[in-house]
């Protein structure tokens, strides 16, 4: 009841890597802030590397989190847990894999540089490399990225020098470096966020080896549980509410937010009144408020007069190859990747698609038993029990991953709305993604995969594996369900009838709504996007705090 | 039991229509961890059922010259997820380990549990390869998904940590290799990490 009369300057929803960045940033230029945090407070005392209850079951980062899935309108519909994102405070960054990028310049201009490509809805960015340029070198300070600046001869131009030197290497890396170099790439240590030596109050990597899908208990990988909201606590203008599931965004008589209302831990309908409202719910979770908030004069959704919201639901695919060497290769330590090579990545159409994508190691699958048993479906068909089972399993300390994170083209019709049917545990109506993939994705991973078991044989392997994983692989009939990365629900750009926010990621519509989550990417870059919301965020909360103090919001 | 009874058992019993969800997100049961460690009594499976799964973990991850499913309890692991977070999936195991006697008896005179191995094995491969006629349960459900969800179950019982009742002596970890979770016991050095120094697996560092 006493929410009703508390009056905020911000309310920031989501408390992952887009929010937690402008709850860091706001509260340190003095604004009170309240953010709602969709699921429940997680302690790394939790984070225990227990793969069965955190990676199989899902139990510690989204206990019964559904949403349904489709390929398209006419398929059928399944219900499950697809979406690889955390409901807790600190959100998805809490489980990354901390591989910290900068997109390419031409990965802002994939519409001009491509030009229009049928069955796709490439859209340039609204702003540029150079907007978001400053803001790659302030988010990468904080989060104490570690890498060798110019080691990567395809990288955007950088003038700054990475804050943290590079992770000491396992042998799988110097596999991978060794293929790479014999077949003429060129090979570097992948810019991980996560501390290669004491940086910001936080400890160095420990090396433990179950880092990616995991959280980290020592807090030597940078998340907003890490870095950013121990900052905005420190402040004492932050007010936390988890969980806080929102479900609705008011608008007063004057077009503009009030506030929240949201359910508590108790289920109790709340109601908090703010200024101005920061949506960072994720792709998926954003584009679902805005669906639910309807009202008279939003009868398609809140800031949807465009009719986008939810559009453009875009992943990464990810080709994977396992290959398996004669000898231990450590995979089962240290970080989740330490080697890259980028020289597959610049878009040439000479290849039978567009676009393109970065490789690099990885020990997902490969550092963990259960995670290997389950890879071990697709590599032994006809060996899934029994003696050949065993020596199979046998196998996990030699068996190295190789894999591509490659750039996904939207589609307009992959989207996320409201599941007309099924309900959530609040008895909210669930996210209802209908994603499929554009045909140029399928050519893609085909050519990555050939490239990778390439880059295998050339490390030395002796057996390598075209690995299906599911929900990872895509061909013709297989599509990717959920993912870790979701962008582009609520597109940046410049004309509202074909965006949902601005360059400076406030609504076309609603004047004291912003969004500063992955959902406004109109492209995904063939990168990882986490330092990109970092940075884009950074750029929008000084953007805030400058119009704040010029009285003009 | 004949054929029919136990078909019409497990339809009667079966609220679980064919799609076995073993890691369904939905189910928030509290951990079957706890109790369930070292525990070898059954508090889901008959001592019937818990016999003939036992015989078929066996099948699954045999023992040789390092153990298999039966050092590492694995039928256990499985008799505390049903009990917790896989108790949607308790009527498959019921209705199915039920008829999987029942063929073994019809076929070999014996139940499953008391079969040669080669006959074991053999009756096993057909399940999975749903070439078993008759098969009393049909389409209700089918062979290759019971077995199915009891390789899988056997495989995540091996390799899971012991805290949920399968994996004992950490055996499974011992035969793939993995040396345990290091986060909560120190890490691991450069010199670990780069191959130069041996790595010494949780369980011989006096920490279990």
């Amino acid at each position: 009841m006493k929410d009703k009369t508390e009056m905020f300057d911000v309310c920031v929803i989501g408390t992952g890597a887009g929010g937690g960045v402008m709850i860091d940033r706001l509260t340190a230029a003095g604004m009170s802030v309240v953010a709602l945090e969709r699921g429940p407070q997680i302690s790394p005392s939790e984070f225990n590397e227990d793969e069965l209850k955190i990676v199989l079951r899902k139990q510690l980062f989204s206990p019964g989190k559904l949403e349904t899935y489709r390929s398209d309108t006419e398929a059928p519909e399944e219900t499950g847990n697809f979406a690889e994102i955390v409901h807790g405070v600190g959100g998805s960054i809490t489980h990354w894999g901390a591989w910290a990028w900068r997109l390419r310049p031409d990965e802002f201009r994939t519409r001009s540089v491509e030009g229009a490509v049928p069955g796709a809805s490439l859209a340039d960015w609204p702003i540029g490399y150079e907007d978001l340029e400053p803001y790659y070198d302030k988010a990468e300070a904080d989060f104490g990225v570690a890498g060798v600046s110019g080691s990567n001869p395809f990288e955007a131009k950088r003038l700054t020098a990475y804050p943290n030197p590079p992770h000491p290497w396992r042998p799988s890396s110097h596999k991978f470096a060794g293929g790479a170099k014999k077949l003429g790439y060129s090979p570097f240590p992948l810019p991980m966020a996560i501390n290669s030596r004491v940086y910001g109050n936080r400890p160095p990597c420990i090396n433990g080896g179950a880092c990616r899908g995991h959280g980290c208990p020592i807090s030597a990988k940078a998340t907003s549980m890490s870095v950013s909201l121990p900052r905005a606590i420190t402040t004492g203008k932050l007010d936390l509410r988890a969980p806080a599931m929102v479900y609705d965004l008011p608008v007063g008589k004057d077009g503009k937010l009030t506030g929240a209302r949201y359910l508590d831990s108790d289920g109790r309908q709340r109601e908090v009144r703010a200024r101005h409202v920061i949506l960072a719910a994720g792709a998926i979770g954003t584009a679902q408020l805005l669906l639910m908030s309807r009202s008279g004069s939003f009868p398609d959704g809140l800031a949807n007069g465009s009719g986008e919201v939810g559009k453009n639901l875009t992943y990464h695919h990810f080709p994977i190859v396992a290959a398996s060497f004669g000898e231990d290769l450590r995979t089962y330590t240290g970080v989740e990747a330490l080697v890259a090579v980028d020289d597959l990545h610049p878009s040439d159409a000479k290849r039978g698609f567009i676009r393109g994508g970065v490789i690099g190691e990885s020990n997902v699958a490969s550092n963990q038993p259960l995670m290997f048993g389950a890879l071990l479906q697709s590599l032994t068909p006809g060996a899934r029990w029994g003696a050949g089972f065993k020596e199979k399993l046998r196998e996990f300390p030699n068996t190295m991953l190789f894999t591509a994170i490659c750039e996904e083209l939207p589609r307009a019709e992959s989207r996320v709305d409201l599941d007309p049917n099924v309900k959530d545990q609040w008895g909210v109506a669930v996210p209802r993604l209908t994603k499929r993939q554009h045909e140029n994705d399928i050519a893609m991973h085909r050519y990555f995969k050939n490239k990778l078991a390439e880059l295998a044989e050339a490390a030395g392997a002796e057996k390598v594996h075209h690995v299906d994983v599911p929900n990872a692989t895509i061909d013709q009939k297989t599509s990717q369900k959920g993912s870790t990365h979701n962008h582009g629900t609520c597109r940046m750009g410049s004309d509202p009838q074909s965006s949902v926010v601005d360059k400076w990621c406030r609504s076309h519509e609603v004047p004291n709504l912003w969004i500063t989550d992955g959902s406004v990417f109109p492209t995904a870059g063939g990168y990882n996007p986490t330092l990109t919301i970092l940075a884009n965020a950074y750029r929008v909360a000084d953007r805030f705090i400058d119009e704040a103090r010029r009285s003009s919001l | 039991m004949s054929v029919e009874t136990s078909r019409r058992r497990f339809l009667r019993n079966s609220a679980f229509a064919a799609g076995a969800l073993l890691f369904s997100a939905h189910l928030p049961r509290p951990l079957a961890a706890m109790a369930a460690a070292e525990s070898t009594e059954p508090v889901v499976l008959a001592a019937g059922e818990w016999r003939c799964l036992k015989a078929i973990t066996a099948c699954i991850i045999p023992t040789d010259h390092q153990p298999g499913a039966l050092e590492a309890n694995c039928v256990n692991f499985i008799d505390k997820a049903l009990a917790n977070e896989d108790a949607a999936a308790v009527p498959l195991y019921r209705g199915g380990l039920a008829v999987v006697d029942v063929v073994a008896e019809s076929r070999f005179k014996s139940p499953f549990a008391a079969l040669k191995s080669d006959q074991q094995v053999e009756l096993l491969r057909g399940m999975e390869t749903d070439s078993i006629d008759p098969w009393p349960l049909g389409q209700e459900l089918p062979a290759a998904m019971l077995f199915e969800t009891m390789r899988m179950h056997t495989v995540i019982a091996f390799l899971s940590d012991p805290r949920y009742g399968g994996n004992q002596h950490f055996s499974g970890w011992k035969v793939v290799g993995y040396p345990g979770s290091e986060h909560h016991n120190g890490g691991y050095t450069r010199a670990q990490v780069e191959g130069k120094a041996k790595v010494v697996p949780v369980w011989d560092r006096g920490s279990h």
